[in-house]
């Protein structure tokens, strides 16, 4: 079958996404230069259906009027949490802007919830401290448990207000790069079934997370990592990708979050006999311990099988016992997780124990780019006209463990610096449209329609991604991760013999879940390769045959895939301006101890 | 071993908006705690690559599954097979798009033609209220929030559009009604006059029969009938 571009659009600035990253970036854009044409992409049905609008729990950002927090705090927060792998310079900027963006969203109609003064309410979150770790800080505002969907009604309707034009349904397939400029993308238009091109002078990769690489994971069905894909595609490297961070408490079998909040309130975790275990891995924190221990201790119970079976869904977890606690806990303190326990596994929290397992949340890898959002290549040039925001890059905020509240915080400060960088160089650098010869995206498309054979893109995808959860997840080791490799060889042969049932294009679900099981095998070895690289263990990433952090590897990984499939790692350091400047405080920016 | 149920799913298929639909059965094995979007991906996986159907979060925060579940407007994300038998009383179910936009395929339906009248009521701040003082918040009085936070839960999943008698082409729906509403209510809205025209125009609340249908069916349990009835009283204190 042969496949043709249908039309060509041309616009100033094209954005892949419309999450949060995407349209604060875009709305910073729209207000500073009404007569910019903006054109911005969506997979999902709408932008209001992006990921974002599942985030719950709030967003990090001290208050100037605050007496007992400072930004110092944040940053050294941020800096420890990363378990000193992010960049300093983007740490500093990140956390300086955060409250004039708070500002941004609620004069702009967000409805973050109010103490009694009128003011912006404040939690506290695990890692959120004052004095450099003394003790706990409210640092986050919300709008109850639904703060990201908060960001991205109001960022929408800022945008739509402005004249933004969305093509939703409509997936950037191949980016248009020549000589290291890149000048648009090839988008296949899922409900018309067509492919088009759209020319732009700046293009941002705004494409959220990769959690669908794993079995068990809180992310939406759409995220398969396509950015990465892009970039990695294009040749270009990917940054850190092993720093893959698990929730310990995913709810089975969908993965749904079930917030922190159960075991501060006194939830005890079980195995299969009942033993309350988490005191054999933390005998003073037990179920208190930090995220990354606290999902290494339940992957152990699985593993030495003191697990449970859930027949439904025939996946390994452990139980959560909240049958203790007074019913007041219950429909007071965790009313929304209580429900989502009664809503997806029909079981009350009050007389139930509830099955729990590590689950994949969030990558902290991405895109590399510096601290304007630049994309970069592994020498660390920029590539003209190209960007990269929110979950989907690396500047890097996050290093290798991302503190709960500081990704919806990185969204909407990164969209609107991105933003800004972006109106700059329009300014600067107006140049007529140029129309590169795309080079992938109709082999790749017409051998999805033309292959024929009985393999089957679901059964590969769940071979794939329950590999990865086996793995390469919360333990990793050389045999693990080797063996991964190898299985992934094999269902990337296999995927060559799968026949695509449904001819016509229009909302051809199967083409793009075909495009989409390429793109999630591309991620998972870039994280694979990273993670056999790096011969240690640091935040997210755990080798059992290296438990412990090594100051040799004290960088950043780049991983690039070249056309025969080979991986090439390189490195780039991290950035340690905060350290270097001197002066008050800077000690506490140099390679500290992560504990707790 | 939990229980496992045979299922009997019909479901609507089309092609595109012009087709008639034509009535498709599937059998299908699950155990109690299957969600429906669980049961249409299996359906993909081992029987039909070719049912088309769309969601996104999977857990009811984004409002992309939304469908007709025995003639109810629900989201498939949410409705598990047990709690599926006990609702209707049956192992068989009858699987629908929402009638409110025309057809893509199957199951799918096209949003932006739906989201057409969410937008016309110009869902944002058209006219803010500059704060007290450059570089600083509004003060909302919490209690003032809580009378109108409710509105602000929804996720436009479109269930209630489905569900209202009156949303035909002329009422622009319980969904695009609230995102108005809410706006009159915020007090950092200034421009109020160019809502209300909209609110009692001949397609807003005056086409509301207070049938109750939008609060009995949406899935974040919004009282949208409460909202409209208040917008249809002049927004007097209840
Ligand atoms: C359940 C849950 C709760 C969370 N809670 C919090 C929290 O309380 N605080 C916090 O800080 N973080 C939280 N996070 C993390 C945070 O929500 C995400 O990291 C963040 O929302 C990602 O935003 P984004 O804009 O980068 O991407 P997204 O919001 O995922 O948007 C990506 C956009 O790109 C589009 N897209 C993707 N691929 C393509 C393509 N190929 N072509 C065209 N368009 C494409 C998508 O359709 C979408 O519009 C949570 C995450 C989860 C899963
Ligand atoms: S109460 Fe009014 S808006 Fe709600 S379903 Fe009935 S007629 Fe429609
Ligand atoms: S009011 Fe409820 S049913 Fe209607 S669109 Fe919003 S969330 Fe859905
Ligand atoms: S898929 Fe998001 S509500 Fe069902």
């Amino acid at each position: 079958m042969k496949i043709d571009i249908d039309t060509t659009l041309s616009c100033d600035v094209l954005i892949i996404g419309a999450g949060g990253a995407a349209l604060r970036c875009a709305a910073e854009i729209l207000e500073n230069r009404p007569t910019a044409q903006v054109v911005a992409l969506t997979k999902v049905t709408h932008p209001q259906k992006s990921h974002t609008s599942t985030a719950q729990g709030g967003l990090a950002a001290v208050d100037p009027k605050d007496p007992l927090d400072a930004t110092v705090y944040h940053m050294f927060d941020t800096w420890k949490g990363s378990d000193c792998t992010a960049d300093q310079n983007v740490v500093k900027i990140i956390c300086e802007s955060a409250w004039e963006q708070i500002l941004w969203l609620e004069n702009r109609g967000m409805h973050f919830s109010r103490n009694r003064d009128g003011r912006l309410s404040k939690r506290t979150f695990g890692g959120h401290t004052r004095n450099f770790g003394e003790a706990s800080v409210y640092r986050a505002v919300f709008e109850a448990d639904r703060t990201g969907k908060g960001i991205m009604d109001t960022s929408w309707g800022e945008t739509l207000k402005k004249g933004i034009r969305f093509l939703n349904q409509t997936i950037g397939v191949e980016l248009l790069i020549e000589n290291d400029w890149c000048h648009g993308v090839i988008a296949f238009q899922q409900k018309e079934g067509k492919f088009i091109r759209i020319l732009s002078k700046a293009t941002i990769i705004a494409t959220g997370g990769s959690g669908q690489v794993y079995r068990v994971t809180t992310n939406c069905r759409q995220n398969t990592g396509d950015g990465l894909a892009l970039v990695l595609q294009a040749g270009l490297p990917v940054m850190d990708p092993e720093a893959v961070q698990f929730h310990p408490t995913g709810i089975v079998g969908p993965g749904i979050l079930a917030s922190e909040t159960l075991r501060s309130v006194g939830g005890i975790l079980r195995n299969r006999a009942l033993e309350p275990f988490m005191v054999d891995y933390a005998p003073k924190m037990r179920e208190l311990a930090p995220r990354d221990l606290v999902a290494r201790a339940i992957e152990s119970e699985i593993r030495e099988d003191r697990g449970i079976t859930n027949p439904d869904h025939q996946i390994a977890h452990v139980w959560i016992d909240l049958t203790h606690l007074p019913d007041e806990v219950h429909e007071k303190q965790i009313p929304e997780v209580s429900s989502f326990f009664k809503r997806y596994v029909n079981l009350d929290t009050k007389s139930d124990l509830c099955p729990v397992r590590p689950s994949n949340h969030y990558h902290m890898g991405g895109i590399p780019t510096n601290a304007w959002g630049e994309v970069e290549d592994h020498e660390g040039h920029p590539i003209g006209g190209l960007y990269a925001a929110g979950e989907c890059a690396a500047a890097s905020f996050h290093g290798f463990n991302r503190l709960g509240t500081n990704s919806i915080l990185e969204l909407i400060t990164m969209g609107s610096i991105v933003g800004r960088r972006v109106l700059n160089y329009l300014k600067d650098e107006v140049k007529a449209h140029h129309d590169p010869d795309p080079l992938i995206f109709r082999s790749k498309f017409e051998g999805y329609l033309d292959n024929s054979g009985s393999e089957s893109i679901g059964i590969l995808r769940s071979e794939l991604r329950t590999l990865m959860t086996d793995k390469v997840s919360v333990f990793r080791t050389e045999e693990s991760i080797s063996e991964a490799i190898e299985v992934i060889h094999e269902i990337q042969e296999r995927a060559g013999k799968v026949s695509i049932a449904n001819r016509r294009l229009p909302m051809n679900q199967e083409l793009l879940q075909r495009w989409e099981l390429d793109n999630l095998l591309l991620v998972a070895t870039s994280i694979c390769h990273a993670a056999l690289y790096r011969k240690e263990s640091r935040g997210a990433h755990f080798r059992d045959d290296y438990p412990s952090r090594l100051d040799e590897f004290n960088h950043h990984t780049l991983v690039a895939v070249d056309h025969g499939g080979e991986c090439h790692i390189s490195q780039r350091q991290i950035d340690m301006s905060l350290f270097e400047a001197g002066g008050e405080h800077s000690e506490k920016f140099g390679f500290i101890e992560r504990s707790y | 071993m939990s229980e496992i149920y045979n299922l009997t799913l019909i479901i609507a298929r089309r092609d595109s908006a012009d087709d008639t639909p034509r009535y498709q059965t599937y059998e299908i094995q699950a155990g109690p705690i299957m969600r429906f979007v669980d049961l249409l991906r299996t359906i993909n996986d081992e029987q039909d690559p070719t049912l088309t159907w769309n969601s996104s979060c999977e857990h009811g925060q984004c409002g992309t599954c939304s469908m007709k579940i025995n003639a109810r407007p629900m989201l498939a994300c949410e409705l598990l097979v047990e709690n599926a038998i006990a609702m209707f009383g049956t192992s068989t179910f009858t699987l629908e798009p929402l009638e409110i936009a025309p057809v893509v395929r199957d199951l799918v339906i096209d949003s932006d033609a739906a989201y057409e009248r969410v937008n016309s009521v110009k869902p944002y701040i058209i006219e803010p209220l500059p704060p007290g003082s450059e570089a600083e918040e509004h003060q909302i009085n919490p209690d003032q929030l809580e009378y109108y936070v409710d509105a602000t839960r929804c996720i436009n999943c479109f269930c209630c559009s489905s569900a209202c008698i009156s949303s035909h082409r002329t009422f622009l729906g319980p969904n695009a009604m609230l995102a108005t509403i809410v706006r009159v209510l915020d007090p950092r809205e200034q421009e109020k006059e160019e809502r209300y025209r909209k609110i009692y125009s001949d397609q807003g609340v005056y086409r509301c029969h207070t049938s109750k249908a939008c609060s009995h069916v949406c899935p974040k349990e919004i009282d949208v009938a409460r909202f409209i009835a208040l917008a249809k009283k002049g927004f007097l204190p209840e």
